[in-house]
C-alpha cells in the first residue's frame, strides 16, 4: 500500500507533498522549504513563521490536511468474473453459528456438519466457506467435500485468494481422493461394548453411560472413546443422553452432555428432524 | 463520589506500558487491606516483596500519588494497581484515614501558596465543572474554588505542553527525517512522557502510535511526515482554543486529549435514534485493545462512535451486537463528536434491515468533509455498495465510479470476496488514511462481522 492519497488529489498538492518529503528527509538546516501551490500557500502565509523549520511545518500541515480532505476515488477496477451459478439455498445463519461452537469446542462434529449440508440441499455460505477453506487447505479429503457442500464458488474464491491455494508441500497435486473418503463419515475407533450402543434405543443408551459413570467405568481414560461414541450414536438419542449425563454431575459427563447438545442443534439447525 | 476514571486514563498518566503491565498483577483486591475511597482520593496498603505494606495513595480529582515503596517511577506500580482496581468497581467507598487527610490537606495548602489568595479566580456562577449530572450544587463554595483553580492548571499546563510540541516538531523539520534519532522509539516515549505531564494523554497516545510507523514501510517518510503535520495543526489550534468556535474549540480540545468526565457527557441532551449497529473493529493501542463500535441514526442520518477499552484479561463491551438496531439515547462528547456514549435503551434490539448505502464517490464526499471539518481524524465509517476486485495488484472496494484501497487481513477480504462473488454487496468500512478496512458485509439475510477482532488470549471472556 502507498502512502496516502490512496485515492488521487489535486495534482498540484501531491507535487507539493513529493516537494516537503524530500526536504523533511534532509531536513530546513540543509535544504530550504520550497514554495507550496496558491491555496495553501495563503494558509502558510497567515501567520509569522520565524524561521525555516516553522515555516515548513505550517506547510506540512496545511499540504497534508488539503490533501487528505480533497482526495477522490481512484480509477474503477473491472469487476470480477463471477463463479458458476448455484442455486441450492444457503445454510442458515443460526446453523453457521453452530458451525463456529463445534470449531471451537467439539471439532469432532465438523466432518458431519459438512456432509449434512450437502445431504440437506443446502449450500455452505460466504462467511463460513472462506473459514472452512482456510482451515483445511492441507488436507484433500476435506477441501473436496468443502466444494461439494459450496458448489463454484469453493473453487472460484481459491482462484482469488492466493492464500487459499493449497501448497504443493502440504498437499500432494497428484493425491487421488476417493468418492466414498469425501461422501462418507470417517470411522471412530470404539470398544465393542460401545460401539453395541450405537443401535440402542434411547433409555437403554443413556442408562448404560450413567451406568458406566456410577460404576467409575468410565473416566477421563475414556474421555476418546466416549466423544467418538456420540459423535456417531443415532440423533434420537442425544437428548436423552444428554440429560442422563447432566445428572451425573461430574466434569466429564457434562462436557459429554455438551456435545450431545451441540450435535443435536447441529442437526436441527440444518433441518434434520431429530 | 467521582465515577472513576476510564482504563485509557490509567494508561495516559503511566510512565510507560510496561508500568502498567507491572501493576495488573497487584491490582487484585487481595493484595490490598485498608481500602477505600471518596471524591477526592483513594487510599489502601499493598503488600508487596517488602516486609511491610506500602500505603498509597492516590488524588484521583487533582491526580497525584504518594507511596511507601522505594520505586523512583510516578505513579508507582502500586498507585496504578489502585487506579486499576477503583476503575473496576474494587474499591468502595470510605471514610478518609487521617494521613490520607493530612497529605491532601498539604496539598491543598501548597497550592494556595503558589497561586496566592488574590489570585483565585472567582468561582463562576452555575458552572461546576466536576458536579454531579443532577445538577446538586457543591456543598461548599471553596471546594468549587479549588476545582477551577484545579481547571486553570491543568490548562496552563496542556497549553505549555502543546507548545513544547510544537518545538519539538520544528526540531524535526530541522534535523529531518533521516535523523537516527527518530528510529529509537525513547526518543517518541520521552515526548509522550512530556505530554502525560501535559494531560495531552490523546496526543501522547498519537505520538506512541507515529513512532510505530518508522521504518514500518517504503513510504514511512510520507506517512510521519503528514502525521506531524497533523500534531501541528492539534497544537496550533490547542493553544488558539479560547478563540475558535465552540465546536471546534471542542474538537481540538478532546484531539488533545482533554479529559471529560462521563457524567458531564451523559448530562446532556441525548440523540434519541433507532440505531444501527454498523460495524466495529478492534485495535491493540499499547497495553489497551481499544474496541470502536460504530452506529447510524435511522432517523437522523448521523454516525455515532461508542468506545470501549480493555486491558489485559479485561472484557469489551459487547451489548450493541453488529446488524441489529437500538432505540436508545446517545450522548455525544463535547463539539458534536463522533464519539458518544450510550445512555437509556427504550426495547430490545429490533430485528436486521438494510442499511442505506452510497456509492464509492459519495462516500469519499462524505469522508472528505468530515476531514476537512477535523484534519486530524484517522477512522470515519461508511457504509458503501461495492464490489471488491483487483488494481494494480492491489485490492480495492470499486463501483463504476471508482475505487478504494481495501485493507484488511486475508480472512476479511476472502469473506468479503465471497460474500461478493463478483457483484455489488454492502458493507460498512472504516476509512483510515491508508485504505478502507471492511467491518461488515450487510446481505438480504443476515450480516457477516468481519472487522478486526481483539486477541481471545488478551481480552477475557464477556
Amino acid at each position: 500500500m502507498t502512502a496516502e492519497p490512496r485515492a488521487e488529489a489535486p495534482a498540484d498538492l501531491d507535487a507539493d507533498w513529493r516537494e516537503l518529503v524530500t526536504t523533511a528527509l534532509l531536513g530546513t538546516d540543509r535544504r530550504p522549504p520550497p514554495e507550496v501551490s496558491i491555496p495553501v500557500a495563503e494558509v502558510v502565509d497567515d501567520a509569522v513563521r520565524p524561521d525555516d523549520a516553522a515555516r515548513m511545518l505550517a506547510a506540512v500541515g496545511a499540504v497534508a490536511a488539503a490533501r487528505r480532505a480533497s482526495f477522490v476515488p481512484g480509477p474503477a477496477a473491472t469487476p470480477l468474473q463471477p463463479p458458476a451459478v448455484d442455486t441450492r439455498p444457503w445454510c442458515s445463519a443460526a446453523s453457521v453459528e453452530c458451525w463456529r461452537d463445534i470449531v471451537s469446542d467439539w471439532p469432532v462434529l465438523e466432518d458431519e456438519w459438512v456432509l449434512t449440508v450437502v445431504e440437506q440441499g443446502l449450500r455452505v455460505p460466504p462467511d463460513a466457506l472462506a473459514e472452512l477453506l482456510f482451515r483445511h487447505r492441507a488436507d484433500a479429503v476435506r477441501r473436496t467435500r468443502i466444494a461439494l457442500a459450496a458448489g463454484p464458488a469453493a473453487g472460484w474464491l481459491t482462484d482469488q485468494i492466493d492464500r487459499l491455494v493449497p501448497s504443493s508441500s502440504s498437499v500432494s497435486v497428484s493425491v487421488s481422493v476417493s468418492a466414498e473418503s469425501v461422501t462418507s463419515l470417517p470411522d471412530l475407533p470404539l470398544p465393542p461394548d460401545l460401539a453395541e450402543l450405537l443401535s440402542a434405543d434411547a433409555h437403554t443408551f443413556a442408562a448404560r453411560l450413567v451406568e458406566g459413570f456410577t460404576s467409575s467405568t468410565y473416566g477421563a481414560a475414556h474421555k476418546a472413546v466416549l466423544v467418538n461414541l456420540l459423535a456417531r450414536c443415532r440423533p434420537a438419542v442425544l437428548l436423552d443422553a444428554a440429560e442422563a449425563l447432566d445428572q451425573v454431575g461430574v466434569g466429564l459427563a457434562l462436557a459429554l452432555g455438551d456435545l450431545a447438545r451441540l450435535r443435536h442443534r447441529m442437526l436441527t439447525t440444518l433441518g434434520i428432524a431429530v | 463520589m467521582q465515577q472513576a476514571w476510564t482504563i485509557e486514563q490509567v494508561a495516559a498518566v503511566a510512565p510507560s506500558p510496561r508500568s502498567v503491565a507491572a501493576a495488573e498483577p497487584l491490582a487484585v483486591a487481595t493484595r490490598w487491606s485498608a481500602l477505600g475511597a471518596d471524591e477526592r482520593a483513594l487510599w489502601g496498603r499493598c503488600q508487596g516483596s517488602g516486609a511491610e505494606p506500602y500505603d498509597t495513595v492516590v488524588d484521583h480529582a487533582e491526580v497525584a500519588w504518594r507511596c511507601t515503596c522505594p520505586s523512583r517511577r510516578l505513579p508507582c506500580k502500586h498507585a496504578l494497581a489502585l487506579l486499576l482496581l477503583w476503575v473496576r468497581g474494587g474499591v468502595g467507598a470510605g471514610s478518609r484515614p487521617e494521613s490520607v487527610q493530612s497529605w491532601i490537606d498539604a496539598r491543598d495548602r501548597r497550592a494556595s501558596g503558589e497561586r496566592g489568595a488574590t489570585d483565585r479566580p472567582a468561582p463562576e456562577p452555575g458552572v461546576a465543572p466536576d458536579a454531579d449530572p443532577g445538577g446538586a450544587a457543591p456543598a461548599d463554595p471553596i471546594d468549587r474554588g479549588d476545582l477551577d483553580r484545579a481547571r486553570d492548571e491543568r490548562v496552563a499546563r496542556m497549553m505549555e505542553g502543546l507548545a513544547q510540541l510544537d518545538r519539538w516538531l520544528e526540531d524535526r523539520m530541522r534535523t529531518g527525517l533521516a535523523d537516527p534519532a527518530l528510529a529509537r522509539y525513547a526518543t517518541w516515549d520521552e515526548l509522550a512522557a512530556r505530554l502525560v505531564d501535559a494531560r495531552a494523554g490523546a496526543l501522547a497516545n498519537r505520538v506512541r502510535r507515529l513512532a510505530g510507523l518508522v521504518g514500518a514501510g517504503p513510504d514511512w517518510h510520507s506517512e510521519v511526515l503528514a502525521e506531524l503535520g497533523f500534531l501541528h495543526l492539534i497544537a496550533q489550534a490547542g493553544r488558539r482554543l479560547p478563540t475558535l468556535p465552540g465546536p471546534l474549540a471542542d474538537a481540538v480540545a478532546t484531539a488533545s486529549g482533554w479529559q471529560v468526565r462521563q457524567a458531564d457527557v451523559l448530562a446532556g441532551v441525548p440523540e434519541t435514534d433507532d440505531w444501527f449497529v454498523a460495524g466495529r473493529s478492534d485495535v491493540r493501542e499499547d497495553r489497551i485493545e481499544v474496541r470502536r463500535t460504530w452506529l447510524r441514526g435511522a432517523e437522523s442520518g448521523r454516525w455515532a462512535m461508542l468506545l470501549s477499552f480493555a486491558a489485559y484479561q479485561q472484557t469489551l463491551d459487547d451489548s450493541f451486537v453488529v446488524g441489529t438496531i437500538v432505540h436508545a439515547d446517545l450522548h455525544r462528547y463535547p463539539g458534536g463528536s463522533l464519539r458518544a456514549l450510550a445512555g437509556r435503551r427504550y426495547a430490545d434490539p429490533l430485528p436486521f434491515r438494510t442499511p442505506d448505502a452510497l456509492g464509492v464517490a459519495e462516500a469519499c464526499d462524505a469522508i472528505g468533509s468530515a476531514v476537512a471539518r477535523e484534519p486530524w481524524l484517522e477512522r470515519y465509517p461508511a457504509t458503501v455498495r461495492v464490489m471488491p476486485s483487483v488494481l494494480d495488484g492491489r485490492w480495492v472496494v470499486t463501483d463504476e465510479h471508482g475505487s478504494l484501497p481495501l485493507l484488511g487481513d486475508d480472512r476479511a477480504i476472502a469473506t468479503l470476496v465471497a460474500a461478493s462473488a463478483g457483484s455489488p454487496v454492502d458493507v460498512t468500512v472504516e476509512w483510515t488514511p491508508r485504505g478502507v478496512q471492511p467491518l461488515t458485509v450487510h446481505l438480504a439475510d443476515r450480516t457477516l462481522d468481519i472487522g478486526p477482532r481483539a486477541d481471545p488470549t488478551f481480552v477475557g471472556a464477556a
